[in-house]
């Protein structure tokens, strides 16, 4: 990729502090909180920075490291998820200082992705308290939403810096710069519009005004709403929703669920998760709940049957069903309600290494015991999981005669099992070793037949174990 | 000695596998099943059959006794044992069985065996090959379908076999079996204990093994490790969900319900019958009125989660319900939904 090709959200990124537009009581405030960091004494050790999507502040840690020479360490969301790592990469990075960058800032990027209660995340947030309990070096988070109630310990042992979301105005500015820096003719007309689409999301409005130039060759209006409005459909399954809930005719609501590229099931994904956002009633809500759920009925339907033709019953339920559903309080859903990406897809892509082995330890035990998976994750799994840890000595020999993996006898007992594996390799050590002395003895009596010798050979080693097994366990 | 002869050693560890009847003499319930395979078994001729039951009634253990009095104890060569649940469609199915179908016959039996468990969780197009292959391969194959509920077989394939119909296993049989066992394996056991296995398993043979196995694993089988085995292995997150969506906190009562459905594995059926379990259970307090109208609606969403194709949709709108009776019977202001 060449030099000219980098994007120009990074491309025009400020470089310094005091080229970050309309953000100045956030500057100030952070410019703060360094100093006390400088002079060695910070009252909190963490900031949190705070706003809506494309306000600056990922860009402004960048600027604030490059103006008073830290290092930056980063952490992404994805990177992030589960404690282990926080613990792993972030803790030794806020105790260690670098080896010569005189001191460093921890930025852990997004972190409203951890906002799940009883997830997978819960103890993300306690491991990030903990870093910062111990941090020798500023933390700085950054949220969209930061008053989710996980997040409420993370709030405590934080500044709070808001950044606002930018004004028309202010995208439209660097807009303009950026046109002047490209030697693009632009049409104003075109970037008034792309100021507009973007509600303040700078990020989007210069991605935006980067795929007019690109794909159009030049910036006119017309271009911009023939590109931008083509992408949206693609792109924006969050508008497809709101135009279905907002939906006032059975005709609309139709109309607007063919707006998207999405296929009918993750659609039906996007309103089952932003259905309880946008409706507040509860009979308003069931109601909604019923028509998706007589919707996913005839979707079970075609599924079975293949007859493609219900399929006009699915879309007519699941979106004037629904967007018909409030009575008690009809104006509900008209009110603006930021939607969310449908949190079911995530959680099964997060999941999967953990879901993967749970399975897999399933279709050996079913293979085992004449099972489907299935039937082994409802009835067995559990009981095993319950013998697992509560007793090291029957676990271990489960898992010898299961043949399990260390990772899944990792699974199968949170607490225990560490002794679990350790036990396996004790006795697994013991079976060997009566194999060999029960093959020396063997030579002598060769000409024994085959079949007896064999199940003689299982049957000493088995009683080897045994008396291995009651002599280490008193 | 290698490891997988190690394991060969430890192989029967799991008592469900352990002190599973071998033989059809060995089955000790299902007396009008066993008599009429006998007959089969004498004849070294079978049609098509479909054992139909509940789940832990010994479908499954009967079709292997079965195949092992027809063959010997080496029976396995003689019968391909597939899980229509977790064969990927109905092309693998056919696959497995014209390869079994082309390996030889044992000498004295004309046709080998292939064992479909669960295989009223097929579709209807898939059920429709399967018939197909059924003719196919009669020659030398028969086929023995395993379900819990003979409704969901298509007419054609019902009409092709000999349908063997499993009774919920008795109090006596189950206890009998039970307390066997605990002798077997030296294990202390009072009947009390043994008759509260079986009030929980329901008649499930299977289950009451599994928590006799879990129990004993605890030390002793008593009343208190029973119910401690059964609490320990069913997700309290049912009930807290149930707490929540009466309470009104729609949305986490769903993020519950998603982590026992992605997380614990748990089928969208199992969850609904321990929600009913639940509902009609002292713990929640609801009127009693109210319960009756929430069992219909349970039974409702129950018929819905086998039609449907979302098993979460289909309990969200039970969670959804469960918020509306909450705010009727409580009379507090619900929290709102939304944000």
């Amino acid at each position: 990729m060449s030099v000219s090709k980098v994007p120009w959200v990074i491309k025009y990124r400020p470089r310094k502090l005091s080229e970050f537009v309309n953000q100045d009581e956030a500057v100030e405030k952070i410019k703060a909180w360094i100093k006390e960091w400088l002079s060695g004494r910070p009252e909190k050790k963490a900031a949190l920075f705070y706003g809506p999507p494309g306000s600056g502040k990922t860009s402004i840690v960048e600027a604030l490291c490059r103006e008073y020479g830290f290092q930056l360490v980063e952490m992404n969301a994805s990177d992030y998820r589960r404690e282990q790592d926080i613990e792993r990469v972030a803790r030794l990075a806020s105790v260690q200082r670098g080896l010569f960058a005189s001191r460093r800032i921890i930025l852990l990027d997004e972190i409203d992705g951890l906002a799940l209660a009883g997830g997978a995340d819960a103890g993300a947030i306690e491991a990030i308290v903990e870093l910062i309990e111990t941090t020798k070096n500023p933390v700085i988070m950054t949220a969209n939403n930061p008053w989710d109630l996980a997040f409420r310990p993370l709030r405590d042992l934080s500044v709070m810096i808001e950044f606002k979301r930018l004004s028309k105005s202010n995208v439209l500015e660097v807009l303009r710069r950026i046109c002047v820096a490209e030697k693009l003719a632009c049409d104003e007309k075109a970037l008034d519009f792309i100021a507009e689409k973007s509600e303040g999301d700078l990020r989007s409005a210069i991605n935006d005004l980067e795929a007019v130039a690109e794909g159009g060759g030049k910036v006119t209006e017309e271009i911009a709403k023939q590109l931008l409005r083509a992408r949206d459909r693609i792109l924006e399954p969050f508008e497809v929703v709101r135009k279905i809930f907002w939906s006032k005719y059975v005709w609309q609501a139709k109309l607007n669920a063919t707006q998207t590229d999405l296929d009918p099931d993750t659609l039906m994904e996007w309103i089952n998760e932003n259905l309880p956002r946008q409706i507040s009633d509860p009979e308003d809500l069931w109601r909604a709940y019923e028509a998706l759920a007589k919707a996913d009925v005839y979707r079970g339907r075609i599924v079975r049957s293949g007859s493609w033709d219900l399929l006009t019953y699915v879309t007519e339920l699941m979106t004037a069903g629904v967007a018909l559903a409030p009575k008690n309080d009809p104006k509900s859903k008209f009110r603006w309600v930021k939607y969310q990406f449908p949190e079911k897809i995530r959680l099964m892509s997060q999941t999967k290494e953990a879901r993967a082995l749970r399975d897999s330890i399933a279709g050996i035990i079913g293979a085992r015991i004449h099972a489907s998976k299935a039937k082994v994750l409802k009835d067995v799994l559990p009981y095993i999981k319950v013998i697992f840890e509560n007793n090291v000595e029957e676990a271990a020999k489960i898992a010898i005669s299961l043949n399990l993996t260390d990772p899944m006898i990792k699974y199968l007992s949170q607490d225990k099992a560490d002794k679990i594996i350790a036990r396996v390799k004790e006795l697994r050590k013991a079976i060997r070793a009566e194999a060999r002395k029960s093959e020396s003895g063997r030579e002598d009596v060769q000409k024994a037949g085959r079949k007896s010798e064999e199940s003689g050979r299982a049957q000493q080693a088995k009683s080897g174990l045994d008396s291995f097994v009651k002599k280490t366990r008193s | 000695m290698s490891e997988e002869e190690a394991s060969k050693v430890l192989a029967e560890l799991l008592w469900t596998e352990k002190y599973r009847p071998k033989t059809l003499d060995e089955v000790v319930n299902q007396e009008e099943v066993v008599i009429r395979l006998k007959q089969f078994i004498k004849e070294k001729n079978t049609p098509h059959l479909l054992f139909a039951g509940p789940p832990g009634t010994g479908k499954t253990t009967v079709a292997h006794a079965f195949a092992h009095d027809l063959y010997g104890s080496d029976y396995r060569l003689y019968l391909l044992e597939l899980n229509a649940s977790d064969e990927r469609g109905i092309d693998v199915i056919r696959t497995k069985v014209k390869e079994f179908a082309r390996t030889k016959t044992p000498g004295n039996v004309p046709f080998k065996l292939i064992l479909l468990d669960e295989s009223d969780n097929m579709t209807a197009d898939a059920q429709q090959a399967l018939r197909r292959l059924m003719e196919m391969y009669v020659a030398a194959t028969r086929f023995i379908l395993i379900a819990n509920y003979p409704s969901k077989i298509i007419e054609p394939i019902q009409s092709r076999c000999a349908v063997f119909r499993f009774v919920p296993l008795s109090r006596e049989d189950v206890v009998g079996r039970l307390s066997w066992i605990c002798g077997k394996e030296g294990v202390k056991c009072n009947q009390d204990a043994l008759n509260t296995i079986y009030d929980l398993s329901e008649g499930d043979m299977r289950k009451a093994i599994n928590i006799l196995q879990t129990a004993a694993a605890l030390g002793e089988v008593s009343v208190s490790n029973v119910y401690k085995v059964v609490g320990l292995a069913h997700p309290k997150e049912i009930k807290e969900m149930i707490k929540t969506a009466l309470s009104g906190d729609f949305i986490k009562a769903r993020n519950i319900l998603r982590s026992l459905m992605i997380t614990y594995g748990l089928s969208g059926i199992d969850i609904i019958k321990q929600i009913h379990r639940e509902i009609t259970s002292s713990d929640i307090d609801l009127p009693e009125e109210v319960k009756v109208e929430l069992a219909d609606y349970v039974g409702e969403i129950q018929f819905r989660l086998v039609e449907g194709a979302d098993e979460e949709i289909q309990l969200d709108a039970l969670l959804a319900k469960l918020a509306v009776i909450g705010k009727k019977v409580v009379g507090v202001a619900p929290r709102r939904v939304g944000k």
